[in-house]
Parts: C-alpha cells; sequence; structure tokens
C-alpha cells in the first residue's frame, strides 16, 4: 500500500492539508493502540502496522516538497520495471556553478575570512538561499499542478522538470549550509540539508 | 561510523589534487554530482595523445571523505592506464580497496561516473585523432 492509498487518495499532489489532517486524526483514533488492548495479538500488531504506516504517510504528505519526491520515487519505480532510460537529473551548468561556489569558498576560508570577505559570503548565501526558496515555490506550485493535469504522455517530460527541480534545491541547499558554517552563522531558519 | 584507515589515509592525504590548464593537450574532464547529498567532484585525464595512454590524473571533490577518498584512488588507478583500460574500472573495485560500508557505495559510484564523464569528454574532444576505441588512430 503506498502513501496515496493509505489515505484512499488519488495518486495527484495537490493535496489539501486541512482534509488530510482531519483523516489523520480520524484513521489515527481508530488505529490507537489503546483501543486494540483486549484484541487478539495478531489484531493488535496488525493495527500497530497500520498505525505506523499511517504515521509514514501523513509525514510524506503533508509536506508538499516530500510528496513530490515520494511521488518522483514511486514513479521511477514504474519507469524502471518498463525499462525506461535512465535521465538526467542536474543540469551541468549548475554543476558547474555549484563547484565553482564551493571552490571559491574554499580559497576564501583557506585565506582566512575578513569584513568583506564575509560580506561577499553573506551576499552569496543569501542570494542561493532566494533561489532555494524559489525552486521549492516552483516545485509546490506550478510543477505540482502541471502534473496533475498531464495526461500519461505527458509524464516523463514533468517527472524529468521534477527531478531537475529536486536536484537544483538538493544542490542549492547544501551549498546554502556550507556557506552558513563558514560564517559561523547559526543555522537555524536556514536549510538544513544535512551531508551524510 | 568508523573510516577504514585507508579512507582515512586518502582523506588526509589526498593525491593529485588539483586541475590541469585549460590549453593542456589532451585533457578531458568530468563534472558529475549526487543531488542527494550535494557532493560535486571533478576529475581529469591527460593522456598522451600519441600512444593513448593516461599520463596524469588530478580530481577536486567538494563532499565526504568517503567521496574524496574514492575520487582520489581513482586518479591513482588511472595514471599508467590505457583509455581503454580507465573505462573499465568499476565501482565495486574501489569498494573493495577502501572498504567502504553500504552506506557510502555512492561515493564510489560518484567516481566511477567521474572516471566515464572524463573519458567521454576526452574522446569528444580528441575524436578526429582517434578510432572507435579512443586509443589513437596511428597506434591502433
Amino acid at each position: 500500500m503506498n502513501h496515496f492509498e493509505v489515505f484512499g487518495l488519488p495518486r495527484k499532489l495537490g493535496i489539501d492539508t486541512a482534509e488530510l489532517q482531519r483523516t489523520f486524526y480520524e484513521l489515527s483514533r481508530i488505529l490507537h493502540p489503546d483501543f486494540h488492548q483486549g484484541a487478539p495479538p495478531a489484531e493488535q500488531a496488525s493495527a500497530l502496522e497500520a498505525s505506523a504506516r499511517l504515521n509514514a504517510a501523513y509525514r510524506t504528505l503533508r509536506d508538499p516538497i516530500a510528496r513530490v519526491e515520494y511521488l518522483v520515487r514511486l514513479e521511477e519505480g514504474r519507469a524502471t520495471r518498463e525499462g525506461a532510460a535512465a535521465t538526467r537529473e542536474a543540469p551541468p551548468e549548475l554543476l558547474a556553478e555549484m563547484f565553482e561556489i564551493q571552490e571559491a569558498l574554499a580559497e576564501a576560508k583557506a585565506g582566512g575570512l575578513d569584513a568583506d570577505g564575509r560580506r561577499r559570503l553573506a551576499a552569496e548565501r543569501d542570494r542561493l538561499l532566494a533561489r532555494h526558496r524559489e525552486e521549492e515555490l516552483r516545485l509546490a506550485g506550478p510543477l505540482s499542478a502541471a502534473w496533475d493535469a498531464g495526461d500519461a504522455g505527458e509524464r516523463p517530460r514533468l517527472l524529468d522538470a521534477c527531478k531537475r527541480a529536486l536536484a537544483t534545491r538538493a544542490y542549492l541547499g547544501t551549498v546554502v549550509e556550507d556557506l552558513t558554517e563558514a560564517l559561523g552563522e547559526s543555522q537555524e531558519g536556514h536549510v538544513t540539508h544535512r551531508r551524510h | 561510523m568508523a573510516y577504514s584507515d585507508k579512507v582515512v589515509d586518502h582523506y588526509n592525504n589526498p593525491r593529485n589534487v588539483g586541475s590541469f590548464g585549460k590549453e593542456t593537450p589532451g585533457v578531458g574532464t568530468g563534472l558529475v554530482g549526487a543531488p542527494e547529498c550535494g557532493d560535486v567532484m571533478k576529475l581529469q585525464i591527460r593522456v598522451n595523445l600519441d600512444t593513448g595512454v593516461i599520463e596524469d590524473a588530478k580530481f577536486k571533490t567538494f563532499g565526504c571523505g568517503s567521496a574524496i577518498a574514492s575520487s582520489s584512488l581513482a586518479t591513482e588507478w588511472l595514471k599508467g592506464k590505457t583509455v581503454d583500460e580507465a573505462a573499465k574500472i568499476k565501482n565495486t573495485d574501489i569498494v573493495n580497496e577502501l572498504r567502504l560500508p553500504p552506506v557510502k557505495i555512492h561515493c564510489s559510484v560518484l567516481a566511477e561516473d567521474a572516471i566515464r564523464a572524463a573519458l567521454a569528454d576526452y574522446r569528444d574532444r580528441y575524436a578526429d585523432k582517434l578510432d572507435g576505441a579512443g586509443a589513437p588512430v596511428a597506434s591502433a
């Protein structure tokens, strides 16, 4: 059972989160272990399992970006089975840009950061953070809407666009975090994207 | 998680860090990345255009210790190999040599991708001087 099926929803990205929350509370109450205490062990176990599945589904679907990521994974699973070719994930020019920024950051760190250098890094960070937000808005807004409106023939192209946007957002998240760390600022309020 | 001694060694003393000048002949460049962790890896080979042998290799990687070690090891292995031999380097060879744990296998995949991208770029650039296999026409 996939996350959409857990909530009885079609595989669409446009989800009314208030409605989702109501359904989540309702189902949580039904599945809560307290209501199954007297039941046979097998039933208790299955209620617990269903409850865990519900929590995982809710966590993913309530977040519009996690929702797209999940949908891409679901669709990719299908695409792989049908033998479709892997698609490019990040635009090469973005990769080159990220490399240049990391290189400049490494040099700045090696040379010691003066006030001027810090200002430049902070400005760069803010610029990249704005792009990160833009990419999230694009994913949650027009890209999600396009996916829901698109027919089967358009799916490969739309899926590719979503993957590129997700990859771009991930790269920007990392570089923003690296710049923030170099500036020695608290990461609160900024993107948290943990490098493994 | 503990890194193997070999990973630590490559991380602390990375081999062949840097890049070739734009005008250097026989250079192929691969730039690859892993969006899930934000790593970017640049790997370059410098091929002797007469013999088809990779005489030098350089890399620059922004990422975790395993990604740095994987690309550092890759540059060591590339040196002295022909372009065809280089194409046979597999990520599993890197995993075994560095004893990478399962969660770090994608770092070795990234290094293999970088090798392939550098070889492809080299073949692209010097297509007119090469036969299909990537070796110089004269010595093929």
